[in-house]
This record gives C-alpha cells, sequence and structure tokens, in this order.
C-alpha cells in the first residue's frame, strides 16, 4: 500500500471533505484522527488514511445519525476488527505456507 | 443504471422522508466499511449513494422527475469519484490504526485493552516551517500536536533554518517534543549571521549626486540618506533592522543604467557627459594598470 501513500494538507482534506478547520482540529482533539505530524496549515500532515477515516466519520454522523460519544466505540471496534481481521489472515498465510 | 426509487425499494410515490429513511436504512446495512472485502456490497452501496445524489434532496429530485438528469452521465461522474473506503486503507495491516490492534508479538488482550497511546514513548520531532520575517524578528506560532493537544511555539529572534527547540515532557507519556524549524528564504534579503542584506538598484545620476530613496525593512520602508559618488558593491548601513536587538540591515548598491532602447541616454547627454568627462578625467581602473 506504500506506493498509493499520499499526503494532504489541512487546506486539501477542508477542501475534500467540506469540513472546517475547526471540525478537523475538533476531531484530532477526539483522537478520532491522529496525524503523523503537527498540524500546520500548508503541511501535508495528513494521509489518505486520515482523509478516508474522515469521511468514514462524517458519514456516521451525517448519514447514520450518529451522536459524538457513539462516535470513539465504533472507531475502536473498526480499528480491533482490523486488526483481528489482519491477524488472521497473517496466520493464515502461515499456515499454508 | 437502476432506477433511483428501485435501487431505495420505493416507488415514485416516495415522500422526501421515506427517502431519506431508506437511504439511512439501507447505507447502515451496505456500507463498504461494515462489510469489508465485501464487492457486492459495496456495488450495492455505490447504487444506494447514486439513488441518493440523484432524488435524496427536493431539489435534485424536482430536476429528476422533469427528466433533466441525464443518469449515463450521473452514473459516469460517480463512478469517476469513486473513493478510497477506509477499510481499504487498513487492508493487509497497511494501515497505522488498526495495526496498533494487531496483536502481533503483543499479547493479545494487552492490544485490545491497551491504549493506542501507550506505544508511543520516544522523543517527538515535528517539522515547522517559518517565515524569513519571523525567524529574524521571533514570532508566537500555535501548532496543534497529532495527539490533539496545542503547543504555544516561542519562536527567538534570530534562529537558524534547522535548528530544534525543546519542549520538555509536553509529549505523550512525558516524552520531550522537539520542533525543528525549516526557514524560508526571502526574495529580497540575504541572511548573514545577526545582519541581513538587500542589493538596491540606484542609477548613475543618483550615484553621482546623491539622493534619499525608499528602502524596504522587514518592519516597513524606510528613507535611506546615499551619499554623492557611491559605487557598485558598496554597503550602507540601517542600524537596528537586522536580527532583532542584535543586527543591522545592510544596502548593497548597485549601479543600473537605462536600457539602450529606453531612449533615455539622447545625443544631448551622451555630449554633455563625454565633454564633462574631458574636464575630469578618472580612470577607474588606474590601481589596476599599476600593479600590472
Amino acid at each position: 500500500m506504500n506506493e498509493t501513500r499520499q499526503f494532504f494538507s489541512l487546506f486539501e482534506v477542508c477542501q475534500d471533505t467540506g469540513l472546517t478547520q475547526e471540525l478537523v482540529f475538533h476531531y484530532i482533539e477526539q483522537e478520532w484522527i491522529s496525524p503523523h505530524s503537527a498540524v500546520l496549515p500548508e503541511e501535508k500532515c495528513m494521509d489518505h488514511e486520515d482523509l478516508a477515516r474522515i469521511k468514514l466519520i462524517l458519514e456516521l454522523q451525517q448519514d447514520f445519525g450518529i451522536n459524538d460519544d457513539a462516535i470513539p466505540v465504533i472507531l475502536h471496534l473498526i480499528d480491533q476488527l482490523h486488526g483481528l481481521r489482519n491477524d488472521i489472515l497473517k496466520s493464515r498465510e502461515e499456515n499454508q505456507l | 443504471m437502476k432506477n433511483p426509487y428501485q435501487a431505495l425499494g420505493l416507488t415514485a410515490a416516495a415522500t422526501q422522508d421515506e427517502i431519506k429513511k431508506a437511504y439511512r436504512k439501507l447505507a447502515k446495512k451496505y456500507h463498504p466499511d461494515l462489510n469489508p472485502g465485501n464487492k457486492s456490497a459495496e456495488a450495492r452501496f455505490k447504487e444506494i449513494n447514486n439513488a441518493n445524489e440523484l432524488i435524496g434532496s427536493a431539489e435534485a429530485r424536482d430536476k429528476f422527475d422533469r427528466g433533466e438528469v441525464d443518469t449515463e452521465e450521473a452514473s459516469a461522474r460517480a463512478q469517476q469519484q469513486a473513493r478510497e473506503y477506509y477499510y481499504q486503507t487498513q487492508d493487509r495491516g497497511a494501515g497505522r490504526y488498526g495495526q496498533s490492534f494487531s496483536a502481533g508479538a503483543d499479547d493479545i488482550f494487552e492490544s485490545l485493552f491497551g491504549s493506542r497511546q501507550k506505544t508511543r514513548s520516544a522523543d517527538e520531532l515535528y517539522k515547522m516551517d517559518l517565515d524569513f520575517k519571523d525567524a529574524l524578528l521571533g514570532a508566537e506560532k500555535e501548532i496543534t500536536l497529532p495527539s490533539g493537544k496545542r503547543l504555544l511555539v516561542k519562536i527567538p529572534p534570530g534562529i537558524e533554518s534547522g535548528k530544534k527547540l525543546r519542549f520538555a515532557k509536553q509529549g505523550n507519556n512525558g516524552a520531550d517534543i522537539y520542533v525543528q524549524l525549516n526557514v524560508a528564504e526571502s526574495p529580497l534579503f540575504t541572511r548573514m549571521g545577526n545582519n541581513i542584506e538587500l542589493e538596491l538598484a540606484i542609477s548613475a545620476s543618483e550615484a553621482l549626486v546623491g539622493a534619499e530613496v525608499k528602502v524596504p525593512t522587514l518592519t516597513g520602508a524606510v528613507m535611506l540618506n546615499i551619499p554623492p559618488l557611491v559605487s557598485t558593491g558598496q554597503k550602507l548601513r540601517v542600524a537596528g533592522k537586522g536580527v532583532k536587538g542584535k543586527g543591522d540591515q545592510f544596502v548593497k548598491i548597485k549601479i543600473v543604467n537605462p536600457s539602450a532602447s529606453s531612449g533615455a541616454m539622447d545625443e544631448e547627454f551622451k555630449a554633455a557627459v563625454k565633454a564633462w568627462s574631458k574636464r575630469h578625467p578618472f580612470n577607474p581602473r588606474s590601481e589596476n594598470e599599476r600593479s600590472l
């Protein structure tokens, strides 16, 4: 996946998602997203993973009507799901070898 | 492309509220992030999303119902806008977020119930771009760290590019934070330690008889008195306009003549200069010639 890794500035993320800078900061403060470097307006501080995660959060909020209190619970469970999914895939591959 | 009403399991008689409810219900069921890797769910979600774009708002729906929307075009546009879903970024251990919950070498229960933050304890280094002016005069900048914490960075006047500022115990788990500064170049000024230099173009007549000219500095323009008979390369000092409290600005003179095509150097002027030079001979190369 590394070859598809793209980086975005705060401006670009706001433009792409329609979020205000304040809301992106809110997502960071809530630890819903965790950019790889300090968030400065011009700095390419977020990657495609952060961007996809922001879009998912937006859909959870806007389309699914999920409130702010439930967002971290869902993200936490999704993160666990991916962690476990990857572990299962990995051990399945190791067993096949 | 499927009729958007059918895609949402409705008829054209559905109310706007029913459309909204049907979309939400189906989106929850088929969202690709809730069905990672399930291609048919993803295709169905795209269909639902497309339908929502077409009839999800009263305005869009009116357009669609009047037959003003080219559904093929809308579908092609939706294809073009195809986005990367979150689960795709986490696939096969590629993602940072999912990885922090992967058992890996650690005990699975520790990673399930432990906080993501616990994995970070080393010093943290962040990079920050800085204006030339802010680096010379000092500034205060607020940055937001990935943890969401805001940090006020006080930039001391005269800091050089590449220098790191340390913030003890401000990081996760009491780690130190370093902010490395990258100072931008200035199109006008060149830094020379605590001083800065500016090249100033003046005309030959200003160089000969002197003049008072406007000169930019970091804190705005000032009037500079150019004494008579300055030469190219000569430096004039503007005190206190370099690094705040420490340096000066030097103005390097550069004599610039009008171009031949401008017509400023007419025959009358040439004749006058020739006559004057004859009466006041001056050879700027005389010293060089003596040493040869």
